[in-house]
C-alpha cells in the first residue's frame, strides 16, 4: 500500500522543552491511523508541522512519496492536508456555507457566487454523508455539527489527508458514534485519517494502525489489531499502568468525619441533602457514588464550610465544626480536592506558588507577624512541586500555563502536605488523562495508608468501585444504603443510583447510618 | 533544554511585552489626536512640541509636572489597590476631598509643635478618607449594593457637605468660602521657599512641594504591602478570584474592607497633602478631578503599583504641558484629556495588540509559555 505522509527525524523545540524529537511517523493511504500518548507527549506539535503551523528545525517531509517543503499552512493545504483542531476555528454568525467557503470562495466579479458557494456545499456534504444545513448560522449549532462543518471546510479544499486533534473530546458520546461513522465513510471514499486521541476505547474502536508518543519521542507502531489497551497503555506511559489500583485492606483507626441528619439547601433554595448521616473512619475510604445532581456538591460544600447547613451538623474528629467557617474547618485537619478546579481549586492567573500557599500562608512558618517568609514560602513551594512531581518550568509561573494533570497536582499537592486527617475528594480525575489519574488515584490510596479519612465523591462509577472501601449511594439527596466495597457489584450499584432499592438487593439496604 | 532563557532577560522581555501595547496605544493616541487637532485647523506637530516642552522643557517645567503628578500619585495607588482587590472604587475623588478636609480641621484647630503636628494632619486626612470609603463597602457587604454606584453618590454627598462645611462652621471669615489657613507647623514645605536664596532656587515660579516624598513613601509601601505581606497576598487572590480565596479559607469580608479602607486612607492622604504643600486652606472645590483621573492612570498603568506611579508621572506631565499650552498658544487644555482619553480607549480594545504579539521576538515568552502547556504527564 502506498504511503500518503512519511516524516522522518522531525525536531521541534519550545524554549526549554523539546516537543519533537527526531520523531519519524508514517500513514498508508485509505487507513485510519490512531495518533496517541499522554497529553503533552507532542502529538499536536507533529501535526502542526505536517500542517505548516510550526516549522521544524529538523526532519524531512514526503507526501505521496514526494519529498516536500512545507513553509506555510497554505503549502500544506494545496498538498491535500486538512486539519481540523481541537478548538474550532468558526465565525459563529456566519452561515455554515460562508464557513466552508471563507477564503477559497466562488466569485464572479467582486461579489460572491452565492448559488455556486450553496451547491457546493450541498454537493460535499452529500458526497460524503456529512448532513447539515447551509445556512444555518453556525451559532445555533451543536457541537457535533460544528465539528462536521470543520471537516466539510477541509473536504471543500480537496484535502485527501485529514488530521482530527482530538475530535471525541467535546462530544457525546452519541456524537462520537456518528462522527465515527463519518471517519469510515471518508476512508471508503478513499481519505487517509490520522485520529489524535489519547483515550484507549476509541483506538481500539476505529483505528487500523496506532502509533504512540511519549515525551515528544516515537515509541512505536502498532496495528490494531494486535494490540491491546493495556499494551498501549503502557507504551504511552512508558511503564506497567495500574488500569485498577492496588491497595491493601484498609486499617481503620477512630471515627473522623461524622454526618448527623445533615439537610443542605442548594442555590435554587430547593432541599438538596434531606437528612444524611455517615461517618468515615481515620484510614478508610468511603465512596460516595451517585448521578451528578444528587446533592454531591451540596454535601460537599456542607462539609467545607461553604454553603450553609439547614439541620443537622458536622463534626470533625469529635469537634463540632457546623458553623465554623472554612479556614477553621482546615484547621481542625481537613481539606479537600474540589470538584471545580479551575473555579476553586485554583486561581489560574496567580502563580503556582501563590496556589500552593493560600491554605497555609497564614501562620507559621510561611508568615510571622503579618509578613510573609519568602525563603519559606519558595522552599515549601519547590518541595511541593519536586513531591508531587508538578511539570512547570518553576513556581513562579502562572498556573494558567500548566496542563489539566499538573494542575491538579498542584492542589493535591496543596491538599495533602499537610497530611490532613480528612480528605474529601470531589470528582478527582474528571478529565485527566490515564497517567494523571493514576497519580491521582495512588496518592488518595496513599493518604488513607497514612491514616487519612477519605470521602470521595465520583460520578465515575468504576473510580468508586476500585478506590473505595465503602460505598455509599446518593439519590435525591439521600443515602439509599451503605456496602463494603467487595461486595459491590456494578449493576447493585446502578439501581441504587437509579433510585431502585429492589427488596432482592439485601446489600444495598444496609443501614447508611450508626 | 537547549535554549535556556537567563531570568533576568525574560523579566525584561516580560516586561516590554507587557508595556509595548501601552506605547502602541499612546502612539495611537496621539495620533487620533492630531487628526483631531487637524480637524480645528493647528498644527499638531507645534502643538505637541509646545506641550513636550512644557512637560519637560525645562527646571520649572519638571517641577509643575512633580507638582501635578503628586496628587495623582495617591489617587492612581488608591484606584490601584481597590481594583487589584476586585473593587471599582470610583469614590476617590470624594475620599481625595473628605480626607483634605478632616486634615485641613486637624491642621488649623491645633497648635502643636510640627513633630506631632504634621503626622497627625496626615493622619486625619488618611482616616478622613477610609471612613469615606467605609460606607460604600458597608453597604456592598451586607445590602450587596454595587459599590460602582455607591461610590458614585457618596462623591456628590462628599461635595456638597464640604460646600457646607466651608460655608458656615469652618468658614474663615463671612466674605469668603475657605477654611481658616493651616498652622505652619504643619505645612509640607515647597522647593521653592527651601531654596530661595540659593545660587540656582529649585521650583522657581511651581508650588511643587516635598509632598512627593510623601507620595514615593506611599508607593514603596504598597508595593511592599502587596508583595511581602499575609494582607497583599489576600488582597491579591481575592482580587483574582472570590471562588479560589474562599475555598483556601481566606476572609473574603476583611479582605475588602481592609482594601477598600487603605484604598480610601490613601485617596484622602492625597487630599490633605495636596492641602498642605500647595493651598495652606481649604478653598471649597480647590481642585476636582484628582480622582477621576487617578482612577485613569491606574488603567493606564495596568492596575500595578509600579505602573500606575509611571502613569501618574507621565499624566501629571502631561497636564504642566497642558498649562504650557493654554499659556503659550491658548489651546484649551481640555484637549490633553482627549488625548489621554483615546489612549486609554486604545488600551482597552486589547485585542487590537495581540496582532503586535505575533511578530517573533515580541513573542518568545509565550511560546514559552505554550510549551509548558504542552508538559502534562
Amino acid at each position: 500500500m502506498a504511503i500518503a505522509v512519511e516524516m522522518r527525524g522531525i525536531r521541534k523545540e519550545f524554549p526549554g522543552v523539546v516537543a519533537n524529537d527526531d520523531v519519524d511517523f508514517a500513514v498508508e493511504e485509505g487507513e485510519i491511523h490512531a495518533l496517541v500518548g499522554e497529553n503533552g507527549a507532542g502529538k499536536t506539535t507533529l501535526m502542526n508541522v505536517l500542517y505548516g503551523l510550526y516549522h521544524a528545525e529538523a526532519g524531512t517531509i514526503k507526501i505521496r512519496g514526494q519529498p516536500v517543503q512545507i513553509r506555510k499552512n497554505s503549502d500544506a493545504i494545496s498538498l491535500g492536508i486538512g486539519m481540523v483542531h481541537q478548538s474550532f476555528k468558526l465565525v459563529s454568525s456566519f452561515t455554515v456555507a460562508e464557513n466552508i467557503t471563507l477564503g477559497a470562495e466562488s466569485r464572479t466579479g467582486i461579489f460572491l457566487d452565492r448559488k455556486t458557494i450553496h451547491d457546493n456545499v450541498v454537493e460535499i456534504s452529500e458526497r460524503f454523508g456529512l448532513k447539515v444545513d447551509p445556512d444555518a448560522r453556525i451559532q445555533d449549532l451543536p457541537v457535533g455539527v460544528q465539528q462536521r462543518v470543520e471537516i466539510l471546510k477541509t473536504l471543500y479544499r480537496n484535502a485527501d489527508i485529514l488530521v482530527l486533534d482530538e475530535p471525541t473530546a467535546v462530544l457525546t458520546p452519541q456524537e462520537t458514534r456518528e462522527l465515527f461513522g463519518v471517519i469510515r465513510s471518508l476512508v471508503h471514499e478513499g481519505k487517509t485519517v490520522v485520529f489524535i486521541t489519547h483515550k484507549l476505547r476509541e483506538v481500539m474502536e476505529i483505528s487500523d494502525r496506532v502509533t504512540v508518543m511519549r515525551d515528544g519521542k516515537m515509541v512505536g507502531t502498532k496495528v490494531t489489531k494486535d494490540t491491546s489497551p493495556r499494551e498501549l497503555a503502557r507504551m504511552m506511559v512508558g511503564r506497567e499502568v495500574l488500569l485498577r489500583v492496588k491497595k491493601d485492606k484498609a486499617k481503620t483507626g477512630d471515627i473522623v468525619l461524622r454526618l448527623e441528619n445533615l439537610k443542605v439547601r442548594d442555590d435554587r433554595d430547593l432541599m438538596a441533602i434531606r437528612g444524611i448521616s455517615l461517618e468515615v473512619r481515620a484510614g478508610e475510604i468511603l465512596g460516595v457514588a451517585g448521578v451528578e445532581g444528587n446533592g454531591q456538591r451540596e454535601l460537599v460544600d456542607a462539609i467545607v464550610g461553604l454553603r450553609p447547613v439547614v439541620a443537622g451538623s458536622v463534626h470533625i474528629s469529635g469537634e463540632a465544626v457546623t458553623t465554623l467557617p472554612v479556614r477553621g474547618r482546615r484547621e481542625t485537619g481537613m481539606s479537600c480536592v474540589p470538584e471545580d478546579r479551575y473555579v476553586r481549586g485554583l486561581a489560574l492567573p496567580a502563580t503556582v506558588e501563590e496556589n500552593l500557599i493560600v491554605t497555609g500562608y497564614h501562620k507559621a512558618p510561611m508568615s510571622r507577624a503579618g509578613l510573609l517568609n519568602s525563603k519559606e514560602i519558595s522552599n515549601y513551594a519547590n518541595e511541593a512541586i519536586k513531591t508531587f512531581d508538578v511539570r512547570t518550568t518553576g513556581k513562579d509561573v502562572p498556573a494558567s500555563t500548566l496542563s489539566g494533570g499538573n494542575l491538579q497536582k498542584v492542589v493535591l499537592a496543596r491538599e495533602l502536605s499537610t497530611h490532613p486527617d480528612l480528605l474529601i475528594a470531589a470528582q478527582p480525575t474528571r478529565g485527566l488523562d490515564i497517567g494523571s489519574i493514576e497519580f491521582v488515584h495512588q496518592r488518595i490510596v496513599d493518604a488513607r495508608d497514612r491514616g487519612t479519612a477519605v470521602l470521595l465523591v465520583s460520578a465515575e462509577l468504576e473510580e468508586v468501585m476500585s478506590l473505595s472501601d465503602r460505598i455509599a449511594v446518593l439519590y435525591e439527596g439521600e443515602i439509599v444504603g451503605t456496602i463494603d466495597a467487595g461486595k459491590a457489584t456494578e449493576d447493585g450499584l446502578g439501581l441504587g443510583m437509579a433510585g431502585i432499592t429492589d427488596e432482592d438487593e439485601p446489600e444495598a439496604k444496609e443501614a447508611g447510618h450508626d | 533544554m537547549t535554549s535556556k532563557m537567563g531570568t533576568l532577560q525574560r523579566h525584561l522581555r516580560g516586561a516590554f511585552q507587557r508595556s509595548i501595547g501601552i506605547v502602541l496605544s499612546i502612539l495611537a493616541g496621539v495620533f487620533v489626536g492630531s487628526l483631531i487637532m487637524i480637524w480645528y485647523k493647528q498644527n499638531p506637530v507645534e502643538i505637541y512640541t509646545l506641550l513636550l516642552k512644557g512637560a519637560v522643557g525645562s527646571q520649572r517645567s519638571i517641577f509643575i509636572a512633580m507638582q501635578r503628578a503628586t496628587p495623582l500619585i495617591f489617587t492612581a495607588i488608591a484606584s490601584t489597590i481597590a481594583f487589584r482587590t476586585g473593587v471599582f472604587n470610583i469614590g476617590v475623588e470624594g475620599q481625595f476631598f473628605i480626607g483634605a478636609i478632616c486634615g485641613t480641621f486637624v491642621g488649623y484647630a491645633f497648635a502643636l509643635p510640627t513633630i506631632i503636628h504634621l503626622p497627625l494632619t496626615l493622619l486625619a486626612g488618611f482616616l478622613g478618607g477610609a471612613a469615606w470609603a467605609y460606607f460604600p463597602t458597608i453597604m456592598r457587604q451586607k445590602l450587596g449594593i454595587s459599590e460602582i454606584i455607591t461610590t458614585i453618590m457618596t462623591n456628590y454627598i462628599a461635595t456638597h457637605l464640604i460646600s457646607y462645611l466651608t460655608n458656615y462652621p469652618m468658614r474663615a471669615s463671612p466674605t469668603t468660602t475657605e477654611t481658616p489657613p493651616v498652622q505652619a507647623t504643619t505645612r509640607l514645605p515647597q522647593f521653592i521657599e527651601l531654596t530661595r536664596h540659593w545660587a540656582k532656587p529649585l521650583g522657581k515660579g511651581t508650588q511643587a512641594h516635598f509632598g512627593i516624598f510623601i507620595a514615593l513613601a506611599v508607593v514603596a509601601i504598597v508595593y511592599f504591602i502587596f508583595k511581602r505581606t499575609k494582607l497583599g497576598y489576600e488582597l491579591r487572590m481575592v482580587g483574582i478570584s472570590f471562588p479560589f480565596s474562599e475555598f483556601g479559607g481566606i476572609h473574603l469580608d476583611r479582605a475588602f474592607i481592609g482594601g477598600m479602607l487603605i484604598s480610601g486612607g490613601i485617596a484622602g492622604l492625597g487630599g490633605i497633602v495636596e492641602i498642605l504643600g500647595v493651598w495652606r486652606e481649604y478653598k471649597n472645590l480647590f481642585a476636582t478631578g484628582f480622582g477621576f483621573r487617578g482612577n485613569l492612570a491606574s488603567l493606564l498603568g495596568r492596575q500595578s503599583v509600579i505602573g500606575s506611579l509611571v502613569a501618574a508621572l507621565f499624566y501629571g506631565a502631561m497636564e504642566a504641558g497642558a498649562l504650557g499650552l493654554e499659556w503659550a498658544a491658548g489651546i484649551p487644555r481640555q484637549l490633553i484629556d482627549i488625548v489621554i482619553g483615546l489612549i486609554i480607549f486604545f488600551m482597552a480594545a486589547e485585542g487590537m495588540w495581540d496582532f503586535v504579539k505575533r511578530i517573533k521576538w515580541v513573542r518568545a515568552p509565550e511560546a514559552a509559555r505554550k510549551s509548558t502547556q504542552e508538559l502534562e504527564v
